[in-house]
C-alpha cells in the first residue's frame, strides 16, 4: 500500500514541471535547494571562493539566467556591477515581473548603512553591508522568505515547501546553540578583518571589529595604513585575523610575522574552500577555524 | 507533529553528545528525514485533490529601517554617470606632420585633427601636449515595464554630440531583445565599447582605418535573439541608417564644381541603407572563457570628400566581414589573461570622383571605377596582476590593400603595421591612469614615403556617478 502510494507520488513528482531558479550566490543555493529539495533546480551564478563584489559576467551565466523560472538575489548593490547586464542579455520576461524575483536584503535589517556615501570614503554600500548571511540568526529568516517565494510562485507544492522550511528551521535552531556555545569565549574579543565581509557573524558573537587591512572599501592596502595597522595590533592585541579567501593575505602576512598576530583564513560563503558544500558547514567551518 | 517531536529530540541529544554519537545521530536523522520526504510525498498525493494549500506562515513583513525603504526607492531612479578622459602626448613628429599621414588607399587624417563636411574631426590623443578628450555623460533609466531608455551624450571641448540615444525592450517574448534609436553596432567584439572600456588609448589601426574614430555608430534598430542552447549563442540583425563617413553613406553627392553645383553625381542610396548581422557563441572550460563571432555588415557608400585637401567621393557597395576571438583565463577574483583578436576584411566596389589637378572649382572631375579589397587585424594580450595594475600589448596590421582603378591595380602599399604596449595602474574601480607607447610603420606621407610614428600617450579616465556594469 505504501510502496503504491510512493509511487503514485514519485509519478505525480515525475509529471509536475521543475521549477528553474536561478541565484546568484552559493549559499542562496544551499538554502533553496533546502527548501525546494526535489522540487527546484537551482543554477548558481557566483562562485563561491571568489569575490562577491566582481563577479564576471560570463556569457555562460546569460544562459543561466535564459532558463530561469525564479530569481533569487542578495540585493544590497552586491550584484549591482554584474547581474544587470546579464539579465538585459538574457531577455527572459519570465523574470520581467517582480512577483519571479527576491531580493533576500529586503528581509533584513541591514547594519553599517552609511551616514556619507560619497566616494572619498571608498566604494561603500549605500544600503548598508550586503553579506548579512553571515549571520547565522538571519539564516531562518531567509529560509522562510524563499519557502514563501517558492509556495506563492508554485502554490502546489506549498505544503511540501512549508515541511521542508520546518525542518531545516528545526535543525538549524539546534545547530545556532551549538555554535553559541562554541563561540561563547570570543565574546568582546577583538579582531582585524580585510573587507568588513564578517560584521554580521562578529555581531552575532559580541566580537568586535576594530580594523580594516584596506584603508577604505574596495581600496587596496597602502605603506602608511599598514603601519597603523601594526601600531593598533602592538597596542591593542586583537585575537586574530579574519582573513577572506579571495583578497591577497601578503598584508597579512606581513602583519604577523611583524606582530606575531594569528591569521585565519575563513570561508564567506559556500563553496569557499573544499569541504564547504552547504550553509551549515560553511558556519561549522567558520566557528571550527577559530577555536 | 511526530516527526518534529523525533526531530527535536533528536536535535536536543546532538547538543550534548560527543563526536562519534553525533555522527550516529546525524545519520538517524538523515533516515528520518528521508522516512518524512516519504510521507510528505505521500500528504501531498492526497492533498492534490485539494483546491487551495494551506497558506505559509507570513515571513512577509520584513523588520527593515525607514532609512532602508528610502534607499531602495531612490534607487530605482535615474543613472546618472560621467566619464572624464584626459591625455598627454608625445610624439616624434609635429601635429602638422602627423596630420597629413595616410594609410594610401584605405584612409587619410588618421591621427590629429581635420575638417570633414564643415565639422572639425578630431582623434582621441590628436595633440602633441595635453588633449582633453572627452567628457561623457551618460544616462539610463527604466522607461516603464516594457522599455528601458539610454543617452550618452559626447562632449569634446567645443562641440557635443549625441553619441548614443535608444530604448531597449524588456519584454519582448521567445528571449527577443529589440532596440531603436542612435547606438554602437554589435559589430566585431570592440564596435559597441565605449573608448573608456576599451584596453589601450586608440582604437585598433584596422577599425579607425576602415570605420574611422566612431566606429559604427549609427541610427537604426536591433534584434537580438539568445538561442536555447546550452552554451551561449546569440544571433543579432541591425538595420541603420548608414552615415558612416569611413565606409558607408546614403546622402547623394554633388558635382563640387563652380555652375554644376545641381548635377548629381550619385543619387542617394535607398534607406536604410545598412544592413549588419552576427553571430556571438561562448564556452567556459575551467576558469577560461572563449567567446567567439562573426559578423557581417552589407551597404551603400557615398562618400563625399570634396571638401578635404585632396578632393574626392566615391558612391558604391560596401561590404564588412568580421572575426572576433577572445580569451579571458581567470586565476582569481583579480587577475586575469586575457587574448583578444579581431580580423576585418572590407570589399568596395563603385565610381570614384576626383579631380587630377585638386582644383574643385573647375568642372574636370574624373570617374574611374573603382575596386578595393582590403583586411586587416588586431592582436592584443593583456595581463591584469591583481586589482591595480594591468599590462598589455597590441600589435596591429593591414596587410592587404588592393586597389583597383578601371582594371588597373594601383600597387599601392601593403603591410601597414604597428605595435603598442601598455601599462595601467587603477587606484579604484573609478580611476585610471595609463602609460601607452605606440611604434608606428603604418603611415605614409603625401609623397608615398613611409614614415615611422613613435608615440608616448599618458592618459587619466576617471568615472564618476553610477555609472553601468559592462558586459563580458
Amino acid at each position: 500500500m505504501l510502496k503504491r502510494l510512493l509511487a503514485s507520488a514519485l509519478c505525480a513528482v515525475g509529471l509536475h514541471a521543475e521549477l528553474t531558479v536561478a541565484v546568484t550566490y552559493p549559499y542562496i543555493a544551499s538554502l533553496t535547494e533546502s527548501i525546494g529539495g526535489d522540487n527546484v533546480r537551482v543554477e548558481t551564478l557566483a562562485q563561491g571562493n571568489w569575490d562577491p563584489h566582481f563577479v564576471v559576467p560570463k556569457p555562460s551565466l546569460i544562459t543561466k539566467v535564459r532558463k530561469a523560472d525564479l530569481l533569487i538575489t542578495n540585493g544590497a548593490d552586491l550584484e549591482i556591477g554584474w547581474l544587470p547586464p546579464l539579465l538585459e542579455r538574457a531577455a527572459n520576461t519570465r523574470l520581467a515581473s517582480s512577483s519571479s524575483r527576491l531580493t533576500l536584503a529586503s528581509k533584513i535589517r541591514l547594519i553599517d548603512v552609511p551616514a556619507d556615501t560619497s566616494r572619498a570614503g571608498g566604494d561603500v554600500h549605500a544600503d548598508g553591508n550586503p553579506h548579512f548571511h553571515l549571520d547565522p540568526r538571519n539564516i531562518p529568516v531567509l529560509a522562510e522568505s524563499i519557502a514563501v517565494f517558492l509556495s506563492k510562485n508554485d502554490p502546489s507544492h506549498a505544503s511540501r515547501y512549508q515541511n521542508n522550511l520546518t525542518v531545516f528551521k528545526l535543525q538549524w535552531n539546534a545547530r545556532l546553540k551549538q555554535w553559541e556555545k562554541q563561540m561563547a569565549f570570543l565574546k568582546g574579543k577583538e579582531i582585524i578583518q580585510y573587507h568588513p565581509v564578517f560584521n554580521y557573524f562578529l555581531r552575532a558573537y559580541g566580537i568586535k571589529p576594530i580594523g580594516t587591512i584596506e584603508p577604505l572599501a574596495g581600496i587596496p592596502p597602502s605603506a602608511t595604513h599598514t603601519m597603523k595597522l601594526v601600531a593598533l595590533i602592538q597596542e591593542r592585541n586583537p585575537y586574530c585575523i579574519m582573513h577572506d579567501v579571495y583578497h591577497p593575505t601578503k598584508t597579512a602576512e606581513f602583519l604577523h610575522t611583524k606582530t606575531g598576530i594569528r591569521l585565519v583564513v575563513l570561508p564567506h560563503d559556500v563553496g569557499a574552500q573544499k569541504g564547504i558544500g552547504n550553509l551549515a558547514s560553511l558556519f561549522d567551518s567558520l566557528i571550527g577555524s577559530l577555536q | 507533529m511526530m516527526n518534529k517531536l523525533v526531530l527535536s529530540a533528536l536535535a536536543a541529544a546532538a547538543l550534548s553528545a560527543d563526536s562519534t554519537e553525533l555522527q550516529n545521530l546525524k545519520a538517524q536523522m538523515a533516515q528520518m528525514e528521508a522516512m518524512m520526504k516519504a510521507m510528505q510525498a505521500k500528504i501531498d498525493t492526497l492533498e492534490s485533490t485539494r483546491t487551495s494549500p494551506a497558506p505559509l506562515a507570513a515571513a512577509e513583513e520584513k523588520p527593515t529601517s525607514k532609512l532602508v525603504d528610502a534607499v531602495a526607492k531612490t534607487t530605482s531612479g535615474l543613472d546618472l554617470s560621467l566619464i572624464l578622459d584626459a591625455s598627454y602626448v608625445s610624439r616624434s613628429k609635429k601635429d602638422e606632420v602627423t596630420q597629413h599621414l595616410e594609410l594610401p588607399g584605405v584612409a587619410h587624417g588618421l591621427i590629429g585633427s581635420h575638417s570633414h563636411d564643415g565639422h572639425d574631426h578630431a582623434t582621441y590623443n590628436a595633440s602633441n601636449g595635453f588633449n582633453l578628450n572627452y567628457a561623457e555623460l551618460a544616462i539610463h533609466s527604466t522607461v516603464d515595464p516594457y522599455l528601458d531608455a539610454n543617452a550618452v551624450f559626447h562632449f569634446s571641448e567645443d562641440s557635443v554630440e549625441i553619441e548614443e540615444a535608444y530604448v531597449t525592450t524588456r519584454a519582448l517574448p521567445y528571449n527577443f531583445r529589440a532596440r531603436g534609436g542612435k547606438f554602437l553596432s554589435d559589430f566585431g567584439r570592440l564596435n559597441n565599447q565605449h573608448h573608456h572600456a576599451w584596453n589601450f588609448s586608440d582604437m585598433p589601426l584596422v577599425y579607425e582605418a576602415f570605420l574611422g574614430n566612431h566606429g559604427i555608430n549609427e541610427i537604426g534598430a536591433q534584434l537580438q535573439w539568445v538561442a536555447p542552447t546550452s552554451n551561449y549563442l546569440m544571433v543579432g540583425f541591425e538595420a541603420l541608417q548608414g552615415k558612416n563617413e569611413a565606409m558607408f553613406g546614403q546622402a547623394a553627392i554633388n558635382n563640387p564644381s563652380e555652375g554644376y553645383e545641381e548635377e548629381i553625381l550619385a543619387g542617394s542610396a535607398h534607406q536604410p541603407s545598412l544592413l549588419i548581422g552576427y553571430v556571438k557563441t561562448s564556452a567556459d572550460i575551467g576558469d577560461t572563457t572563449i567567446l567567439a563571432g562573426a559578423s557581417i555588415a552589407n551597404g551603400k557608400s557615398r562618400i563625399d570628400h570634396f571638401s578635404d585637401e585632396t578632393p574626392h567621393a566615391f558612391a558604391g557597395e560596401s561590404d564588412l566581414y568580421g572575426l572576433d576571438l577572445t580569451v579571458k583565463h581567470y586565476f582569481d577574483s583579480y587577475s586575469s589573461l586575457t587574448w583578444q583578436s579581431e580580423w576585418l576584411y572590407r570589399d568596395m566596389e563603385g565610381t570614384q570622383f576626383s579631380d587630377p589637378d585638386a582644383d574643385v572649382t573647375t568642372n574636370n572631375l574624373v570617374s574611374p571605377t573603382m575596386h578595393k579589397k582590403q583586411s586587416g587585424y588586431y592582436t592584443q594580450l593583456v595581463y591584469a596582476p591583481d586589482q591595480t595594475w594591468k599590462i598589455g600589448a597590441r600589435y596591429d596590421n593591414i596587410y592587404r590593400n588592393d586597389v583597383i582603378k578601371n582594371g588597373v591595380d594601383q600597387e599601392q602599399p601593403e603591410h601597414m603595421d604597428q605595435y603598442s604596449a601598455m601599462i595601467e595602474y587603477n587606484t579604484s574601480e573609478f580611476a585610471r591612469y595609463r602609460l601607452q607607447y605606440t611604434h608606428s610603420n603604418a603611415l605614409f606621407d603625401e609623397e608615398g614615403n613611409r614614415r615611422t610614428l613613435d608615440s608616448l600617450i599618458f592618459s587619466i579616465n576617471v568615472a564618476l556617478g553610477t555609472h553601468a556594469a559592462h558586459s563580458f
